[in-house]
């Protein structure tokens, strides 16, 4: 019998690591952060990669963006020497790095910044560096009263006019976990969120395939309200198109990022150091501040601008605001849930 | 005896000059390919249980064929589409001045020449409540509420045939050109009417070039993942979804690898299908 261990091994033998021991050499000098791409990457190239810079003398980093399922898979095929040294997950993605011994529990005892994180971001197996939220969204041009709950999705105002994600994004399964809990369910009753989702079957215009598609459906009138992510709407916004972001009276669906030193590195003195930078009052407070609007973890950070107006003033009323799910549950049983969605959603 | 050795070296295919690309083939081809086939049959998402048939049975239960089932028929819809839209041009094409065929190539060479991802958000832009269809119709008022179009099936059967026309095109232009046009002038002087001569002339010799032309949007339309999440949506569920869902969302390897495997085989399949039509349709038409 093979383990899977052997056969990725045997990937690894073809690399071109075992070919060319220098270059795994070179790579070793410089840390590899594995950020998420677009607006993510801009706003760590240009905060947070000075302040690592600063912190280690001028130590070398590369940026190299990609989806969490594609950092996991990269670890996975060389465990021994991994080709990253930092990764940034979703909820989801996050465990499963950490179910399979990818990630190396992060050194909090002797962290200087990790205790000044709110509760909810303190995880041992790497902390929240931001949360990202999950509100309302919709376009003030064509809905002149703000909607306040998630009820009103369902409204028959809305018919043929509303936006929402299947469930390969942490939005689309976030947001199903929250209606079954507005409708009696929980994550381990999901039941609710299904009939839930059947009923909205009529104002439905469009399941995205992503997040990043469902944003731009606004853009053409497509879809005039949905469940959005808040960055992902600043992003819209500041380009001009009309969509504005409430949080329903229900609260936010709050996600962690955490950001996890990878097994085997390297790089471990140098990953430990971004991850204290990132994690320091001044890099959360300028990732802030417009136009990145990156919703801090760090308790000693003044909320201020478009968040402390749109989100929460302080940490007292984001604990308030927001509502974190249990993906531990949810990741157990996602792939039903993906399995029921591709059987009963079609429009 | 020996001029019959030298004769032979001379015509004889030193095979060994194929071996880098045999070797490259085997190393970064047939080798992951054989590893998608060991990991399909681990039971579970990590990995740690080897040997069960799981996937496959998962793979081919009634769901997983109605959605392999309804890829392929998305396939064959973009293609016929293509097909009449793209004869249609290509006939056109052959019988333009010389000095204007140069211009109608480049038109139909530049999709080509512009990456998926923006013509697929052209279509977007197109096809989208505020989009120039709709807004045409309203102002003409011949419709009173937006159409839906984008997220539709039709939508996205109109749209993949645009994206896929050009490779329908050019094999049609050049089997469409190797035609004689003295041909059909001679099959009208003995008396058959345009559609006969259509039908027993035209089509008959250019069979390679549909067959051709059918093949290459077949497979494109069928893989077209950006395409097909984009403009269908996420509801819709094709083969390349189902596959890229199981991944990225569930890091679940070893289905996705049962899906891919089947559906490499499918395409595979319906390829041979096509070449061996290829194949008698150069008897026929020779």
């Amino acid at each position: 019998m093979i383990s899977r261990r052997q056969l990725l091994q045997a990937s690894l033998t073809l690399g071109a690591m075992q070919l060319f021991p220098g270059m795994s050499q070179a790579q070793a000098k410089r840390l590899v952060f594995a950020t998420f791409t677009g607006s993510w990457e801009e706003a760590h190239k240009a905060v947070l990669v000075p302040a690592f810079r600063k912190s280690t003398n001028n130590a070398e980093i590369i940026l190299d963006p990609m989806l969490s399922v594609d950092q996991i898979a990269k670890v996975t095929a060389a465990r021994n020497n991994p080709p990253i040294d930092v990764m940034l997950h979703d909820p989801g993605p996050a465990l499963t790095a950490i179910d399979q011994g990818l990630v190396e529990n992060y050194p909090v005892a002797t962290s200087k910044n990790y205790k000044d994180l709110i509760t909810e971001a303190q995880e041992e197996t790497g902390p929240a560096i931001f949360f990202q939220v999950v509100g309302l969204t919709y376009n003030p041009e064509k809905i002149k009263t703000p909607p306040t709950s998630w009820k009103d999705l369902w409204s028959p105002e809305y018919k043929g006019r509303a936006g929402i994600t299947n469930l390969n994004s942490t939005l689309g399964t976030g947001f199903l976990v929250e209606i079954a809990k507005m409708n009696g369910g929980s994550e381990s009753n999901i039941e609710p969120g299904f009939k839930a989702l059947n009923d909205l079957k009529p104002n439905l215009a469009a399941v995205a395939a992503n997040p990043g598609a469902l944003a731009t459906l606004f853009q053409q009138g497509q879809v005039d309200i949905s469940p959005g992510n808040f960055n992902a709407i600043q992003i819209l916004k500041a380009r001009g198109v009309p969509v504005e972001f409430v949080i329903p009276k229900e609260g936010a669906i709050a996600f962690k990022t955490t950001i996890h030193i990878v097994k085997n590195t390297q790089n471990k003195e140098l990953a430990v150091a971004l991850i204290e930078a990132a994690m320091t009052p001044e890099v959360q407070t300028k990732l802030m501040q417009s136009p990145y609007l990156v919703v801090p973890t760090n308790s000693k950070v003044q909320m201020e601008g478009e968040i402390s107006k749109v989100l929460a003033k302080d940490q007292e009323e984001m604990k308030k605001r927001f509502v974190f799910q249990d993906w531990k549950k949810i990741n157990e049983q996602r792939a039903q849930w993906i399995e029921r969605f591709n059987r009963e959603i079609k429009l | 005896m020996s001029a019959v050795k030298d004769r032979l070296s001379v015509t004889a295919y030193p095979l060994w000059l194929a071996s880098p690309l045999a070797l490259a083939m085997l190393l970064f081809f047939i080798a992951p390919l054989l590893m998608l086939g060991v990991i399909s049959f681990y039971s579970d998402a990590a990995m740690t249980q080897w040997g069960s048939g799981a996937n496959w049975s998962k793979m081919f239960d009634s769901f997983g064929f109605m959605v392999l089932g309804d890829t392929l028929w998305l396939g064959v819809q973009v293609t016929i589409l293509s097909l009449i839209l793209g004869f249609g041009l290509a006939w056109v094409f052959v019988r333009l001045p010389a000095k204007i065929q140069p211009f109608v190539i480049f038109i139909v060479m530049l999709p080509l020449l512009t990456s998926v991802v923006v013509r697929t958000f052209a279509w977007i832009v197109i096809l989208g409540k505020q989009g120039i269809v709709n807004n045409m119709l309203m102002d003409l008022g011949w419709i009173e509420a937006p159409l839906k179009l984008l997220y539709t099936r039709t939508g996205l059967v109109i749209a993949l045939a645009n994206v896929q026309l050009p490779l329908m095109v050019l094999p049609l232009i050049t089997a469409l050109q190797r035609i004689d046009l003295n041909l059909s002038d001679a099959s009208a002087s003995l008396g058959a009417s345009e559609w006969q001569t259509f039908k027993k002339i035209t089509i008959p010799l250019s069979l390679p070039g549909i067959i051709a032309g059918c093949l290459l949007t077949f497979s494109a339309a069928i893989t077209a993942f950006i395409s097909q999440s984009l403009i269908g949506g996420g509801q819709m569920l094709f083969m390349p979804m189902y596959l890229y869902q199981q991944v990225s969302a569930l890091s679940n390897f070893p289905f996705a690898a049962a899906i891919s495997l089947t559906f490499l085989a499918t395409v595979v399949l319906c390829v041979s299908v096509f070449n061996l039509l290829g194949r008698l349709s150069r008897g026929y038409a020779v």
